[in-house]
């Protein structure tokens, strides 16, 4: 009987074994090849100096005394970053974000939705049409949308965004694709209140703003203090509209950090610095990562499963 | 509808003007309605307004130049048919009554649009689908990157690189947020946490050290490589959008199947997969959008024009000729953008079921 039972019980641990293998190795194998390999070689990689050649010749502390006394332009990439984020942020990805989200929930459920789909559009929309679509708007001669309106309907001079407002025009086209993502969470968050609750504050008497103040917003505050996490963490690291509106330019004046990394690695070939320089976005990232994760609803998510036969 | 006459009994008993008071909270209502729905066509605009440009031009701009009175026409023909569609809309809760004034109001713009425009209308900017060299002969030179791939092969590339991400994600991702889902094993929380941790984790910042790491392993440059790398960083996602799904599915549904005596891989091929349909095609149709839009890890870790993908042959053709020919450059994003766009258009009921602890990413 108990020679039995043993056999039984390796026999699981066996199964076990060949179950974990099977399900969770793949997605194991993958993570660790491409997620947590390329964290451990950029933090190697930053106290190396590979160049162009992609060899490495030395170990070196040189990227980390460049970023901290001799890097100047640095210092200004730094002060596009804080503008870009900050307005972004500030301006779309979280207020904007809430009035649409109001706004969309207040129309018939059919009317809502549709412009919710068109504010959805560009973050559905392959980036590089899109940021196609930003350079016929601000488009500089007359063909220019924006100029044809500036021109033709208000009568005002022809306007070079591009070149005399850069940082404006990557804070709306990262914009106007950041708010949507708000915009979905906070609808759902609004949905989700009990429909009896608008009801009671309306035969109390209670306006539209009283509404919004007493009953929408405190079912808000979580999901928003989310988003602005989230939304800060991926404007911070999140170049692909600034390199294929602007390219960082005119010279540096649109080279937020993550695209200054970018730009040293792929464009001057100073991978080892640029690898240097992503260490810091690295760090930032984890950070934001576990912040994030103590605001997940964690007893939810590790609930252990009832079901334990294998 | 039966407010009124309830109303106008009401004023008799207790001298109080109902219908009146009830007339005024209608209008409140309407301007409410009516200044919401302003707001919101306002800023709509903004973001319609360069699609719909841009469709314009590829279909109406012939070499050299850009007309935009075709641009405005169009607009002043449909702007107004919208806002009166709108008002009918707000007037009335009839299907029917919605359904003929949106057909009218179809036929009117089209005959309208027809009579206006449709003289500059023409498909010579998609010639690009049947001329395999459309950018020499328009700059009539060699461009700098060598002979110019034909649309078809880039396509072709990014065809390959989405199915597959699609195919690989499904499998990995499935079998995975089954296991977390249903199974205990020792470390069960760990993982969890640190794939949440690598979740929020931006993958943008790895891209230096998966540059290199695919250079070392000889994977640079191939499709094989691009696909492996994409599958993974949004593997996290996807891992905890399917455990959802499994979470859903009610465990007596696999019990019944185990004393019946499945084994547990038969269980969950068999009675557990077909239960989350609706989760596995909205991971696919997400994965597939996903990978058929990506630009920047595709621009680094793809070279040879041969390797271009959709994103890469749109980047370059409006680089080299979008001072010269803007009809080409908006008939290969028309072209571009559109599987994504009918993708999500007709999928998107699956694709609002995705969520992680209600946060839809």
């Amino acid at each position: 009987m108990t020679i039995e039972n043993a056999r039984f019980g390796r026999a699981q641990a066996r199964r076990q074994r060949a179950n974990f293998a099977l399900f969770l190795g793949p997605a194991l194998l993958l993570l660790a090849c491409f997620f947590l390999a390329p964290v451990i070689v950029d933090l190697g990689l930053a106290f190396t100096d590979m160049d162009r050649t992609l060899a490495v010749t030395t170990l070196t502390l040189d990227n980390f005394q460049r970023m901290t006394t001799r890097d100047t332009r640095l210092l200004a990439s730094l002060g596009v970053t804080a503008i870009f984020v900050l307005c972004t942020l500030g301006i779309f990805n979280v207020t904007f974000a809430l009035l649409l989200a109001l706004t969309t929930t207040a129309v018939p459920r059919a009317l809502g939705a549709f412009f919710r789909a068109v504010w959805l559009l560009p973050r559905m929309s392959p980036s590089v049409v899109y940021a196609l679509l930003w350079l016929w708007v601000v488009d500089p001669n007359e063909r220019g949308l924006l100029n044809q309106v500036l021109v033709h309907v208000l009568g005002m001079a022809p306007a070079d965004l591009r070149n005399n407002h850069p940082l404006l025009v990557i804070i709306l086209a990262n914009g106007f694709i950041g708010a949507s993502l708000g915009m979905i969470i906070f609808t759902s968050a609004i949905r989700s209140i009990p429909e009896h609750l608008f009801h009671a504050a309306r035969a109390d008497g209670a306006g539209a703003l009283a509404i919004v103040r007493h009953i929408v917003f405190p079912a808000l505050r979580w999901p928003i203090s989310y988003m602005t996490i989230h939304q800060t963490l991926s404007l911070l690291v999140s170049f692909e509209y600034i390199l294929l509106i602007t390219g960082g330019g005119p010279f540096f004046d649109t080279t937020v950090f993550s695209l200054y990394a970018y730009r040293r690695a792929f464009e001057n070939g100073q991978y080892a610095y640029g690898a240097a320089l992503s260490l810091i976005l690295i760090v930032i990232g984890v950070v934001a990562a576990l912040g994030m994760w103590r605001l997940m609803d964690m007893r939810r998510l590790l609930q252990t499963p009832r079901i334990e036969v294998h | 509808m039966h407010a009124p006459t309830l109303a106008t009994a009401a004023v008799h008993a207790d001298g109080v003007p109902w219908s009146a008071l009830a007339q005024r909270a209608r209008w409140r209502r309407i301007g409410e309605q009516s200044a919401l729905l302003v707001f919101l066509l306002a800023v709509s605009i903004p973001i319609l307004l360069p699609y719909f440009w841009m469709v314009v031009i590829s279909f109406t701009a012939r070499s050299g130049g850009v007309s935009t009175r075709v641009l405005w026409t169009a607009c002043a023909v449909i702007v107004p048919a919208v806002i009166v569609y709108c008002v009918v809309h707000l007037a009335t809760s009839s299907v029917r009554v919605r359904l003929i004034a949106a057909a009218a109001l179809l036929a009117a713009s089209v005959a309208l649009l027809v009579a206006l425009v449709g003289p500059s209308f023409h498909f010579a900017n998609y010639r690009f689908l049947w001329r395999p060299n459309i950018v020499e002969e328009i700059r009539s030179k060699a461009t700098a990157g060598g002979q110019f791939p034909s649309v078809w092969i880039a396509f072709r590339n990014s065809l390959a690189l989405a199915l597959s991400e699609t195919v690989i994600i499904l499998a990995v991702a499935s079998l995975a947020g089954y296991y977390v889902s249903r199974f205990a094993f020792r470390g069960r929380e760990a993982f969890l946490q640190g794939l949440l941790v690598l979740h929020a984790f931006p993958a943008m910042t790895l891209i230096i050290p998966l540059f290199l790491i695919l250079h070392w392993i000889g994977l640079l440059d191939t499709i094989v490589g691009v696909m492996l790398v994409l599958a993974t960083i949004e593997l996290p996602f996807y891992v905890f959008v399917l455990k959802g799904f499994f979470d859903a599915v009610p465990w007596d549904i696999e019990m019944s199947a185990m004393t019946d005596g499945a084994t547990r891989r038969q269980a969950f091929r068999l009675v557990v997969l077909p239960q989350v349909r609706v989760g596995l095609i909205a991971v696919g149709v997400f994965a597939f959008i996903r990978a058929w839009e990506e630009y920047i890890f595709v621009r680094t870790m793809l070279i040879e024009n041969t390797h271009w993908v959709m994103s890469l042959y749109l980047y370059w053709v409006s680089d080299d000729i979008m001072g010269v020919d803007y009809g080409i450059v908006a008939a290969v994003s028309v072209f571009y953008v559109l599987p994504s766009l009918l993708l999500y258009v007709f999928c998107q009921k699956y694709l609002t079921q995705m969520t992680i602890g209600g946060i839809r990413g």
